[in-house]
């Protein structure tokens, strides 16, 4: 077997340097193939350099160790093993409650090097076991399943809606639900009934509202619309897709086992993540 | 006696100790007329008149003003001179029920009122006034007390209020997460970089005696405030190392100047938290004090993510109750940690402190602070 290689995500570089410091010698076999400082970076250095295990802070900028964890269910290629994932999380008490129910690899900030080595020595059991190694990606996704209800509720959790003008705010009243979209086309204001509305697509900075007729943007995020709809009616299936349940025809797996939806009326599928498969799984 | 059995506004009935009173003044009055005045009668008939009619006067005031005022307060002359009409009329009663108790016979109204009756019915209505006087100022008393009652439960809220905001603001001021997050860096530094890590304990010391300082003074001065958010400021600083840059400006002739704890702290930690924490490449926080024409400005200017794009209100927004309302109706943002700014300030300095948020140009938030300072 190869060298075991680890990518640490980590944006306070003395809390990574002494990640790497416990880890060289609870571990000397491993190779610290990279620190990032970000979550942006961290998935594109995990996609690059496809580690074994991957040490996850969860409060990053950019993206939430749990983000990073879900775009990499997502963007993995099939014919690599997914990593192990340690989350990294400091001092929250909601968090590490849902850690322990999601039963996921977590070490505490500050790190303990008994913690710390309980779950090296977990790992090194695990990696040994290659059968255990094949089934990394849906323990994962399992996991992140437990830990996203709607998305994002560890870390920066509400990093876009609670900002400076909304000190820790959002919780007690995104309860209210949009009932009407408001999209700015040309000079216009266009109202979309929120039931006319097909499917949610986010982009980088925007959220394309996609009706029967024609599609609009709005400039909010995800993270920030998501509260403000009706769980039951709007179904997250991708990270960056939402989609009106009422509108769906079908599920259709290809053969290389991706799930997609075909809405009733309309042509285009929709890309379903592994992470929300689960969705259309039959009764 | 005069609460017998008809309510009074504010005050429960206790009729035993209207009935006790009632016979306490009615025996008096007996044994004035039997030794003072000397009616040829023995004290045991004087008493049991002297008590019905007492009892029937009582009766008759207490009846007329549950009457005309039911249980608002009576009119005070309105009251005495219900006292003063209803002594002969309850006295006219009393002697009547007295005499059929006795077998006397009644006379006939005009051969009733003889001289000496004379004498006894402007006696009742002497003593039913005095009794009017008497009981007048004991609910009077009773009102005053209930009046200091409420206003040391006033206090004691007020109190307790007191309390809770000091303990919030101690919350507030050392949270949990900054604290573990500062020692979990203390700690690799340790093996790191013990220099460095000496110097990161120094800070953290620094910050945590000038936090305890000042949330338990409510009055302190600006440089003890900046002292503050320099020990905090180089804490983070040393954490998110090439991420945080900062500057922090108090000119010379301001460090003295008194002001509220913590009003500048939640900016900046908002600063950190919303704006430079959550950005990838990080940024600069500025944070300065300015006087001009007796208003204290104090700035703090990020350059970080920015105000929210919902943020709909970059215009200032005055530390005014009506306006707050506003913007809580307003719904699509909610800075309940401003509010809690906004409303601390108001209640310091009234409505013509504000703070206010507007977007950096060409990147993050700057939140401004002005209070009025006299002098």
């Amino acid at each position: 077997m190869a060298q075991l290689r680890a990518l640490i995500a980590e944006d306070e570089t003395i809390l990574s340097l002494t990640l790497i410091k416990h880890l060289e010698k609870l571990w000397p076999e491993l190779r610290i193939c990279g620190v990032v400082e970000n979550g942006v970076a961290a998935v594109q250095e995990a996609l690059a350099q496809l580690p074994d295990i991957l040490f996850l802070d969860i409060k990053m900028p950019g993206k939430t160790g749990l983000e990073v964890a879900q775009e990499l269910a997502e963007e993995w290629p099939d014919d690599k093993p997914f990593p192990l994932i340690v989350f990294v999380t400091a001092y929250d008490d909601y968090a590490i409650d849902a850690f322990e129910h999601a039963a996921s690899d977590y070490v505490l900030k500050p790190v303990s090097e008994e913690r710390l080595s309980k779950t090296v020595k977990r790992f090194q059991t695990r990696l040994d076991d290659g059968q255990e190694r094949s089934g990394e990606l849906e323990r994962v996704v399992a996991q992140l399943r437990n830990l996203m209800p709607g998305v994002g509720t560890l870390g920066y959790a509400n990093q876009a809606g609670v900002t400076q003008a909304s000190v820790a705010s959002g919780d007690a009243k995104t309860t209210e639900k949009l009932t009407i979209i408001r999209a700015a086309v040309g000079n216009q204001i266009r109202m979309i009934r929120i039931d006319d509305v097909l499917c949610f697509e986010a982009t980088d900075k925007y959220i394309n509202v996609v009706t029967a007729e024609h599609s609009s943007l709005i400039r909010v995020s995800l993270r920030e619309l998501l509260p403000q709809l009706d769980s039951n009616q709007f179904w997250q299936i991708h990270r960056s897709t939402v989609v009106n349940s009422q509108c769906i025809h079908s599920a259709h797996r290809d053969e290389s086992g991706k799930l997609s939806l075909k809405l009733i009326d309309r042509d285009e599928k929709l890309a379903v993540s592994r992470v929300y498969a689960h969705l259309f799984r039959q009764m | 006696m005069l609460t017998l059995i008809f309510p009074r506004a504010g005050h429960k009935i206790n009729l035993l100790r209207s009935v006790a009173i009632l016979i306490f003044v009615n025996t008096l009055i007996a044994v004035f007329l039997t030794y003072v005045v000397s009616i040829n009668a023995p004290f045991q008939t004087i008493w049991v008149f002297s008590i019905i009619i007492g009892t029937c006067i009582s009766i008759l005031i207490d009846g007329l003003r549950w009457l005309i005022w039911r249980t608002n307060k009576p009119n005070r002359l309105a009251f005495l001179l219900v006292c003063a009409a209803a002594a002969p009329v309850g006295y006219y009663i009393g002697v009547t029920i007295s005499m059929l108790i006795y077998g006397i016979p009644i006379p006939n109204l005009g051969g009733f009122i003889t001289r000496s009756d004379r004498a006894m019915v402007i006696m009742s209505v002497f003593f039913s006034l005095i009794s009017g006087v008497f009981f007048w100022n004991q609910s009077k008393l009773a009102e005053f007390k209930a009046e200091a009652e409420k206003e040391k439960a006033r206090h004691a809220a007020i109190e307790r209020q007191a309390i809770q905001a000091e303990l919030q603001l101690l919350q507030a001021q050392i949270e949990p997460h900054m604290l573990f997050n500062t020692l979990a860096n203390l700690q690799g530094l340790i093996a790191i970089d013990t220099e460095r890590a000496q110097y990161m304990l120094e800070q953290l010391i620094l910050y945590l005696r000038a936090s305890l300082s000042s949330s338990r003074t409510d009055k302190t001065t600006l440089k003890q405030e900046f002292a503050l958010m320099h020990a905090y400021l180089e804490l983070l600083a040393i954490r998110m190392g090439k991420r945080l840059t900062y500057q922090i400006d108090l000119p010379k002739e301001l460090q003295s100047l008194q002001v509220a704890p913590m009003l500048l702290q939640p900016l900046v930690e908002n600063a950190i938290k919303h704006g430079v924490e959550p950005k990838m490449e990080g940024g600069h926080i500025h944070v300065s004090a300015t006087m001009d024409n007796h208003v204290l400005h104090l700035k703090v200017i990020d350059t970080g993510m920015g105000l929210p794009s919902n943020y709909k209100d970059p215009i200032a927004i005055q530390a005014q109750v009506n306006e707050l309302q506003n913007d809580s109706v307003d719904g699509n943002i909610q800075h309940v940690g401003n509010e809690n700014i906004r409303d601390r300030l108001f209640a310091l300095y009234g409505a013509s402190a504000s703070l206010t948020l507007s977007p950096n140009q060409p990147e993050g938030a700057i939140a401004h602070l002005t209070i009025p300072l006299q002098g």
